[in-house]
């Protein structure tokens, strides 16, 4: 990558909603890409059941995801711009904690909640891009996990028909696959907007 | 009289009719509303307005499915 698309980089307002194992992992690749601003959103804690997945550590269980997100993250880049919320995400105020951002990663665990925010950003936020996840469980299959450019605001990651349940857990190796394609999208949608500018 | 709409990119063909509503075309193709998002033509429908949205011959539906994961 040229030192010119770093810079344009630097411009970008990227948002996470939900700092779990889709979000944390999106969250440290788009700061190692030196992404300009990151806005992220989650309303919960640290758990020993999450560090099967999620970017965290043994010694943060118990802390707030966000701040535990925002110390790790300058842990990589200690200029790193990160705007967190703690709070749980709803049709009301998603438009105005994302309001600034250019496209938003949809990193949430519920079926129902994924569905939530989509349809929020969609009808609600003109020009913002969503890039969200369906199909993710399990392991193996890594080449089933695709992305798909639904239209120019919806981007869809996964293989659709994964869901968690009994016997089919959610792991470190496939949920990153999933989180790595958001992230890889997110890049691309990025480096075409500066193309056509 | 047999109608059809684009559904996901493929041509689906109704012998007995279209479905009157949105609603009821996720009943017909057995999917849960809570865990749709519907376009049509390329416009996003919001959920609430699922039961009121009718529809017409030749119209191109995505239904973005969710599973449950992250």
């Amino acid at each position: 990558m040229t030192p010119h698309v770093f810079y344009e980089l630097k411009d970008a307002v990227v948002g996470i909603a939900g700092l779990g194992g889709l979000g944390s992992n999106v969250a440290v690749a788009l700061t190692r890409l030196r992404v300009g601003k990151l806005v992220v959103a989650d309303y919960d804690v640290v758990e020993e059941s999450n560090l099967n997945r999620q970017n965290y550590f043994a010694d943060q269980i118990g802390k707030h995801k966000v701040d535990m997100s925002i110390e790790n993250l300058t842990r990589i880049n200690g200029e790193a711009d990160i705007e967190g919320h703690k709070i749980r995400l709803t049709p009301d105020n998603i438009p105005r904690i994302f309001k600034d951002c250019h496209i938003i990663a949809e990193c949430f665990d519920r079926a129902d909640q994924k569905q939530m925010i989509v349809e929020t950003v969609l009808s609600k936020m003109d020009d913002v891009v969503i890039v969200t996840v369906s199909g993710l469980a399990g392991y193996g299959r890594s080449n089933d996990i695709v992305t798909r450019y639904i239209s120019d605001r919806l981007v869809l990651v996964g293989d659709t028909v994964s869901g968690i349940g009994p016997g089919v857990p959610l792991t470190a190796p496939r949920v990153g696959i999933a989180a790595y394609h958001q992230a890889n999208a997110i890049t691309e949608i990025l480096n075409d907007r500066l193309k056509s500018k | 009289m047999s109608s059809q709409l684009k559904i996901n990119g493929e041509t689906k063909t109704f012998d007995q009719g279209l479905p009157d509503t949105l609603t009821q075309l996720l009943e017909t193709l057995a999917i849960d509303a809570a865990t749709v998002v519907a376009e049509i033509d390329g416009r996003i429908i919001e959920r609430k307005s699922f039961a009121q949205t009718s529809l017409s011959e030749g119209q191109t539906i995505e239904l973005i499915r969710f599973v449950g994961g992250g």
